[in-house]
């Protein structure tokens, strides 16, 4: 079962808050490309992501009670945790250079394929329909933040702006696309 | 920018990822005690997920989840996730000591009965390690005269991968010392306290830890404490 749907999820997630170890292993053969594609996207190296997805797994286990479907998609929930795992470790580390990770720099050239990827679904369209209203290179700014996990200090080694330059586009672009969501 | 904005323009920023590990820690500190700042969060986790399926899905090593499976059956029990999972093993177990505690109850008073009034001037020792008044999980006895201890489960359950393991703690013996493992389902009996005092094993307290199966690998207690009591002179029992 590559492909759960978000029902079947939610199910499976609640067997895993009684407890239930197969729940939990079907709950890791439909997510972990996923959530192991986000952590690998965001700590590149695969050492420190093979780590980190056991450590999520290990934290969906324990926190599975808490999974509402009501506040939250399983996917969310799950990819949230996974995201804030990796980031957390990401950041601990001393800032690196961008030159450091040069297939970074290529991210524009897939972006699109990508953003069309964003599209599925309603929430998705609008979302990729407001992104497209950010000027250039905000969008691009906040798509590598998002999916590469880069910092204030890497997009402002990227882009040749100050770090509190940068911290003030996100937060505009930001608060741009809250307001074209309209939610 | 008023108040709103500025938890919004925080909430947004830590979903995106951008924060600096120092600002990102408080942020992760502060949402636990700031509704507000919690729910922004979670609207930017609604808003901006859709970006996930920007990320194509590899395939992690075919053995991790065997290593997701090994952690959660090793994994040190000091950790705050094991804790939460601790503390829901312990309303299980309370929950079973309850139906049993009328037969723990009875256990005591057969035990006071059997070794205490037959043999009143046998120097007995009993402790009752126990969560709370509800739900003894063990008994604890020991002959002063010959410093055998006996600890006998009445309603500790079997926790996968874990061991049980009893521990004196005394201010005189400066950290705590093991006991050793105890078995929750049959009585271990064994001279463990032979080199102890005997106002020691009566003035101190006597904790069961969690801990790694086969017992702590440090020495030193690495579990929380999951169930304690001192010992009680038979004369008052």
């Amino acid at each position: 079962m590559a492909i759960a749907t978000a029902q079947e999820l939610s199910r499976l997630l609640a067997r895993v808050a009684q407890r239930d170890r197969n729940a939990f292993a079907d709950v890791y053969r439909a997510t972990s490309a996923k959530l192991y594609g986000i952590v690998l996207r965001i700590l590149k190296r695969r050492d420190v992501a093979d780590e980190v997805l056991q450590e999520v797994y290990v934290k969906i286990w324990d926190r599975a009670a808490d999974f509402d479907p009501k506040i939250a998609s399983p996917i969310t929930w799950m990819a949230t945790i996974a995201r804030n795992r990796a980031l957390d470790e990401v950041r601990r580390k001393r800032p690196e250079s961008i030159e450091d990770y040069p297939e970074l720099l290529d991210v524009q050239s897939g972006e699109e394929s990508a953003l069309a990827a964003v599209m599925r679904g309603e929430d998705g369209q609008r979302l990729t329909d407001c992104l497209s209203r950010l000027e250039e290179p905000k969008r691009q700014m906040v798509l590598l933040a998002y999916c590469d996990g880069l910092s204030r200090d890497e997009l402002s080694a990227k882009y040749g702006q100050p770090a509190n330059t940068i911290k003030t586009w996100l937060r505009r672009s930001l608060a741009q696309l809250k307001g074209c969501l309209g939610s | 920018m008023n108040e709103h904005d500025d938890i919004d323009g925080l909430a947004s920023e830590y979903v995106l990822g951008t924060l600096p590990a120092d600002e990102r820690a408080s942020v992760a500190a502060r949402r636990q005690r700031e509704p507000a700042l919690n729910a922004a969060i979670a609207s930017w986790e609604r808003r901006l997920s859709p970006l996930n399926n920007a990320i194509s899905e590899i395939a992690p090593p075919a053995d991790t989840f065997a290593k997701v499976e090994a952690r959660l059956r090793t994994r040190a029990s000091t950790r705050n996730a094991n804790v939460i999972d601790l503390t829901r093993s312990m309303k299980r177990w309370r929950a079973i000591a309850l139906t049993t505690s009328a037969l723990a109850a009875s256990l005591i008073l057969t035990l006071g009965a059997l070794q205490f009034a037959p043999k009143p001037k046998t120097n007995n020792l009993v402790a009752v390690l126990q969560k709370d008044a509800a739900s003894p999980a063990f008994l604890v006895t020991v002959n002063v005269d010959d410093r055998v201890m006996t600890v006998r489960p009445v309603a500790a359950k079997h926790e996968a991968g874990k061991s049980f393991e009893l521990w004196i703690i005394h201010d005189s013996l400066g950290k705590p010392k093991s006991l050793g493992v105890i078995d929750e389902t049959q009585p271990t009996r064994g001279p463990t306290l032979a080199n102890y005092k005997t106002d020691v094993i009566e003035g101190s307290t006597y904790a069961v830890t969690l801990e790694p199966e086969g017992g702590s690998p440090s020495g030193d207690p690495t579990g929380p404490v999951v169930f304690a009591g001192k010992m009680i002179g038979a004369s008052d029992f």
